[in-house]
């Protein structure tokens, strides 16, 4: 594993996190329940914190900024996330739909960085999984109350399926310098759709026949969303000095 | 207005194995496995648990504020049943503070 390999594995782990933690905090106050407000700002924290200890490995073992500096100092370009994770909130649908395709990739993802054999990143999925366990049991619960609950929480859920496939497949865009890891990704893509398939059948959801991915996020080519989304992020950072102490 | 949220569910929370769990509040819920989950998200992230039971509120048979004095309130002073005489009660209260 050269650096260059792990340095862009890297920066897909931690952009993706980062980037989805900051849509999922757009619900805090504004979630369809208290109760889901809490649970879902406090999973919008987990990503956040699991951003960090990937952006802590780029700096302490690859020599790359510190994590702040790496978060709310680099342009739309710079960032490695799926175009998934940078995609508006939408409704409450589109955000469960998402987070659950998300966090079904994510566990099939920390399973093969487990055995990746780079210490730093076993260490950190071992400390990380059991959050990943935690979310993946709740976007798959409300998928499937949601999924054929009423008309219309059927018709939304199965809208925002239709738009996010695309982007769901981007997550397994060959990350560059990285052939390794990059054939993994397409070993837990098949794991992936079976499991996919399998809980969105449960829901009474089609699963869109096979069509492009939307790929480009894991070389920096990004959607507008991306440009707005880390002018909202970075404005106060970068209103201080850079070596502001938070 | 009426409460639009989904069921309720009561939140029992037991800090340490053995202990009682105790009730702690309610969730909103459309059913006991996800209120199990929202509960965990409440009253477990900040709070020493083991384990969670949630009960559906409608499923608790309850005294009503109406009936509040027929059955507690004594109509007859009976203090001298209770063991508030017994010298040793205001030792073990003393002690009981001096710890904190």
């Amino acid at each position: 594993m050269t650096d260059a390999a792990l340095t862009a594995r890297l920066f897909s782990l931690a952009d993706d996190e980062l980037i989805l933690g900051h849509r999922d905090s757009e619900w805090t106050g504004h979630a369809p329940i208290l109760e889901e407000d809490i649970a879902f700002s406090n999973i919008a924290q987990d990503e956040m914190g699991h951003a960090l200890v990937w952006y802590t490995i780029l700096h302490e073992q690859l020599g790359q900024p510190q994590p702040d500096r790496l978060a709310f100092w680099r342009e739309a370009h710079e960032f490695r996330n799926a175009m998934l994770v940078e995609l508006p909130k939408g409704d409450w649908a589109m955000t469960i739909v998402r987070q659950y395709l998300f966090d079904e990739f994510e566990k099939l993802r920390n399973a093969e960085l487990a055995k990746c054999g780079y210490q730093p990143i076993v260490a950190a999925v071992n400390k990380i999984q059991r959050e990943e366990v935690y979310h993946l049991m709740h976007s798959q619960g409300w998928v499937a109350r949601l999924g054929d609950a009423t008309e219309e929480s059927h018709r939304r859920m199965q809208a925002a399926l239709d738009h996010l496939w695309p982007h769901a497949l981007g997550l397994f865009e060959a990350i560059e310098h990285d052939g390794e890891f990059s054939a993994r990704l397409d070993v837990i893509k098949t794991a992936w759709l079976e499991a996919a398939t399998k809980t969105l059948a449960h829901a009474s959801l089609i699963v869109p026949s096979p069509t492009t991915p939307a790929i480009g996020g894991r070389r920096g080519q990004h959607t507008s969303y991306l440009k707005e989304l880390l002018n909202e992020m970075q404005k106060v950072a970068r209103l201080e000095t850079p070596d502001a102490v938070w | 207005m009426g409460d639009t949220q989904l069921r309720t569910f009561e939140v029992f929370h037991q800090s340490k194995r053995g202990e009682p769990h105790v009730h702690v509040g309610a969730v909103h819920a459309p059913d006991a496995e996800m209120a199990l989950m929202l509960a965990r998200d409440q009253f477990a992230r900040r709070l020493d648990c083991v384990s969670l039971w949630v009960v559906p509120s409608d499923q608790i048979t309850a005294t009503t504020p109406e009936e509040e004095a027929a059955w507690f309130d004594p109509a007859t002073d009976k203090s001298y049943r209770e063991a508030s005489g017994f010298p040793m009660r205001d030792i073990i209260k003393k002690a009981e503070n001096w710890k904190e």
